[in-house]
């Protein structure tokens, strides 16, 4: 790898980041479940939108020993490395064990193989030190008969020789970039994520050389965006989404956006704040406004809330969380605005209101 | 430091504030509509604006929420800029600093409500952090039914969020309660929104209910504190909710920070109506000066009589009763719940003549308790050669019975109401007469000098009367005794209205050259006249309260004046009267 871009292992400097990171430490520390690693952390089968249409999927959260800079502090929503296991790295068979248990996990529940393959790793399935090239290049192999590919990495470990590995079966090939944010200040200082738009901007060139590369495949950047991230009231929250969705969408090779509400996971900070009544989730409402807003610009904008109606996840005001949640997820695979006109209910008056009055230092106005 | 707001009135921590606007605006208040945010610098950079006097600009901040860590907190610190404008500083409790602003907003603020406890600490860590003079803002969080327990707590400013955001909820606020809109077969309010009839009222004319009950509960608070009376009708609209009310016993726990704010007299009664007044810092302080400070000076019996609703007490018909018997052979104290007891010297200090109790004759285990501890208290500092209980069996007695056997002086006590008789019966009163057969009657003179001697001891502290007037006369007559040297130069009047002495210039020269504690405020060189403003205070003691005597000294001037504000308060505000002056003098 070439980059001369900041890594985790030298990055973790700066009055902020230090403070964040002890925090976050502690936090983590508080949690010493360890996991089986044979076994995927989670694997599901869903509907997603791709840029081929509508497509079965496979979503597999691979456990590879978790997230290098969760360890040194790490996200402040992200609880997802409390999910891997002990010491540090997982081996190749171990690896491919999971990646059967998969398979199998498919074999039983669908009618035929999915088209779409997801694997996140709660860290960067791209990194050679959480999988090395040997495992990459076995599970490209493996799925080398499916249509695309979803694979997870900060956008340090992007280039265009490991999406070769998967693009030379004729797989197209998504990189998933958990950005959060278009805004940099809000992705360091919020999030407490070491890199730059900048760098998530290389990414994508990598993979639009990638692209151009391949003779029989495509391969694209899905920026991932956190919706509503500590610190930030309800209204900051929507207006860094919606100006984050446009920057990306501006990006050549980035052709998706996926949007995540923020959910109050155990062991991070926002579930400290969250428990001292200093972090609300975002209202479902303003994921649907942002979708609303966005509709027209050129890329897909989906959203799946996860943890929806819970205290713990977005939501309204519990009577109409189902059914916003539905739409929601109705304009992630047809992505037609007026499905939100079809939906109404009292509290999005409420939700007016907060979008009017909260401010970072009021917040949050309402559970 | 501020120059956009200035303190004008005080009670206990709440105060009656002005935002120096273009329009100015009288706080505690809704300044929602005055707040120009800056923004948050956790989204975005931000300039300094221009901000101007027609408004409060929020000065650019990143705003700690409830549960920010510590580091976070230390590391994500920001300075506010000098400005030359109105300007507030958001800060969070637990890393507040001074930064300059004329308001401070808190920024965990959600994380306060709910929780007595939470919301005490929250304001008086953050109180203490900040200047003195400036404003404490709290925003998102005020409803007609917390608004009062805010501002009793020290908060000044307010806005509407959170009744409008319960509004658009169908949550229908009032004073005591929050209902549901679709609860409410009739709506309990008169103001312009609930005219509307009940079956076309809206969301949208709850949200103008609430801005309203909201704004009509603030009138209510600031009348309150401009007439002295916000904690007696706490104690009443507090109990609407158990959180508030636990707010307020938590702030009686906080004595440094109420009592420094807590005047030394009032004009107006103070209503004992529930077993809070106890907790009272007017009430803790009466039996704290009473058993630390004054000092008995008669040779006489004791005479442990009730109290009387009328005040002072030598007003009543029963006292009347007890005095016509008594014939000054006796010294009267009466013993009263929840004032504790009161020596016939002074019967018109605050709150001894300003309490106004219900009366049932039932007395509750804590108010029995209260009595017998200061009783005990009293006893232990003052000795008399025999003690007369002329109390009736409800309540008194037993208090009496319990500290006498604490002190083992059970031979020594001699009762004068028999079992189930009154107080003034006949037979009560002469025995009560006879009790005293032997002792000696004292003079008008022996009874004006230790009364002169006694309100010194209680005002100034303990000593004061003996060393401030060893050697005096008193003219007029009581209650407005002039207390004069041997020369017939007068030093002091006392105040009948609430019991204090007056000093003129003569008495405060002999004052601040005695031994007496004495309370000073040094002021720059320079002579006051009515009243002197903080900024020339150089220095003043820790100790002074609002309505205490004080010296003012400087270079070129002496004087005697009223404390306006408490000692800290005059040594640290840039702005607001520190007291007013009576006497002074050039240098």
């Amino acid at each position: 790898m070439s980059h001369s871009h900041p890594t985790p292992d030298v990055y973790e400097q700066g009055k902020g980041m230090d403070a964040h990171n002890q925090v976050m430490r502690e936090i983590r520390s508080e949690k010493e479940a360890s996991y089986d690693p044979h076994e995927p952390t989670r694997v599901w089968l869903d509907e997603d939108n791709t840029p081929g249409g509508v497509k079965q999927s496979l979503t597999i959260i691979l456990n590879t020993g978790g997230c290098r800079w969760a360890r040194a502090g790490g996200c402040t929503m992200c609880g997802y490395v409390a999910e891997s296991v002990d010491g540090g790295s997982v081996s190749h068979e171990a690896l491919m064990d999971q990646i059967q248990v998969c398979l199998d996990h498919e074999a039983n529940e669908a009618d035929e193989p999915a088209d779409l393959i997801k694997i996140y790793t709660s860290g960067s399935f791209l990194d050679e030190r959480e999988v090395g090239a040997e495992s990459r290049r076995a599970i490209a192999e493996t799925f080398a008969d499916r249509e695309r590919i979803v694979l997870e990495s900060l956008p340090d470990f992007v280039d265009r020789e490991k999406i070769g590995d998967f693009t030379q079966y004729g797989i197209d090939t998504d990189i998933a970039i958990g950005l959060e944010t278009a805004t940099d200040r809000v992705r360091h200082d919020c999030v407490n994520k070491y890199f730059d738009f900048s760098d998530f901007e290389d990414a994508c060139a990598e993979a639009a050389i990638a692209d151009r590369e391949a003779d029989a495949a495509a391969a694209g950047i899905k920026a991932y965006l956190l919706m509503k991230p500590p610190f930030l009231a309800e209204s900051e929250a929507v207006a860094d989404m919606i100006s984050s969705i446009e920057r990306c969408a501006d990006v050549e090779g980035c052709h998706t956006v996926s949007m995540n509400p923020c959910n109050v996971q155990r062991y991070t900070m926002v579930d400290e704040l969250h428990f001292r009544d200093g972090y609300r989730p975002p209202w479902l409402w303003s994921v649907a406004h942002v979708l609303e807003e966005t509709a027209d610009i050129d890329a897909i904008v989906v959203s799946d809330p996860v943890g929806h109606g819970s205290d713990r996840g977005p939501h309204n005001c519990k009577e109409c969380d189902d059914l916003v949640q539905k739409a929601i997820k109705d304009f992630g695979l047809r992505q037609d605005p007026t499905v939100f006109e079809q939906v109404s209910c009292a509290c999005e008056a409420t939700w007016e209101a907060v979008m009017d009055l909260e401010c970072s230092y009021n917040q949050p106005l309402t559970r | 430091m501020t120059e956009y707001f200035e303190v004008h009135e005080r009670d206990g921590a709440a105060r009656i504030g002005e935002l120096r606007l273009a329009e100015s605006r009288t706080t505690p208040a809704l300044v929602g509509d005055l707040l120009t945010d800056a923004g948050s610098l956790w989204a975005a950079d931000r300039e300094v604006p221009d901000g101007d006097d027609s408004q409060v600009t929020v000065l650019p901040h990143r705003a700690f929420p409830g549960g920010t860590a510590p580091e976070v907190q230390e590391s994500f610190a920001v300075d506010s800029p000098d400005v030359d404008y109105p300007s507030a500083a958001v800060v969070s409790s637990e890393s507040a600093d001074a930064q300059g602003t004329d308001v401070y907003i808190l920024s965990n603020v959600q994380s306060a409500m709910g929780h007595g406890a939470a919301l005490v600490e929250a304001v008086v860590d953050t109180r203490e952090a900040i200047p003195v003079d400036t404003a404490l803002c709290f925003s998102g969080v005020a409803t007609p039914r917390n608004v009062a327990l805010l501002a009793y707590a020290g908060v000044d400013c307010f806005d509407a969020a959170k009744a409008v955001v319960k509004g658009t909820q169908g949550k229908y606020l009032t004073t005591e309660g929050e209902y549901y809109l679709e609860d409410l077969e009739e709506l309990p309010c008169a103001c312009p929104a609930c005219r509307t009839p009940r079956d076309d009222f809206t969301r949208e004319d709850c949200v103008d209910h609430n801005r309203n009950a909201l704004a009509a509960e603030l009138a209510i608070v600031r009348r309150r504190i401009r007439d002295g009376r916000l904690r007696d009708y706490i104690e009443g609209q507090a109990r609407h909710e158990q959180w508030l009310t636990a707010a307020m016993r938590e702030l009686d726990s906080q004595w440094r920070y109420l009592e420094e704010r807590t005047p030394i007299l009032r004009e107006a009664d103070l209503d004992a109506a529930t077993e809070d007044t106890l907790r009272r810092v007017e009430i803790q302080r009466f039996a704290d000066r009473v058993t630390t400070r004054y000092r008995n000076r008669f040779q006489n019996p004791l005479v442990l009589v009730p109290c009387s609703a009328r005040k002072p007490y030598s007003e009543s018909q029963s006292h009347g009763q007890f005095h016509d018997a008594i014939q000054w052979r006796g010294h009267l104290v009466s013993m009263t719940s929840p004032i504790g007891v009161v020596p016939q010297e002074l019967e018109t200090t605050y709150p001894a003549q300003h309490y106004d109790t219900v009366v049932t004759g039932r007395w509750s285990e804590d108010e029995k308790d209260f009595v017998a501890r200061v009783l005990r208290r009293y006893l232990e500092r003052n000795a008399y050669p025999e003690i007369v209980a002329h109390v009736p069996d409800e309540g008194y007695r037993e208090i009496v019975e319990r500290v006498a056997a604490d002190l083992d002086l059970g031979d020594e006590i001699t009762y004068t109401v028999p079992e189930g008789g009154h107080p003034t019966d006949d037979e009560s009163l002469a025995t009560l007469s006879s009790a005293l057969s032997g002792a000696r009657t004292y003079s008008k003179r022996e009874r004006e000098h230790n009364t002169v001697r006694a309100i010194a001891d209680y005002v100034l502290g303990d000593g004061a009367g003996d060393v401030l007037f060893e050697e005096m006369q008193t003219t007029s007559r009581y209650p407005k005794i002039q207390v004069r040297d041997s020369e017939d130069t007068q030093l002091a009047t006392m105040v009948p209205q609430y019991g204090t002495l007056s000093f003129t210039l003569e008495g405060a020269r002999r004052w601040a050259e005695s031994d007496a504690p004495t309370k000073r405020v040094e002021i720059d060189g320079f002579v006051p006249h009515g009243s002197v403003l903080a900024p020339g205070v150089v220095d003043a003691d820790a100790d002074i309260r609002v309505g205490d005597e004080v010296v003012v000294e400087g270079p070129k001037a002496f004087g005697i004046g009223r404390a306006e504000m408490f000692g800290r308060e005059m040594a640290e505000s840039t702005r607001g009267i520190a007291c007013e002056i009576r006497h002074v003098e050039e240098k």
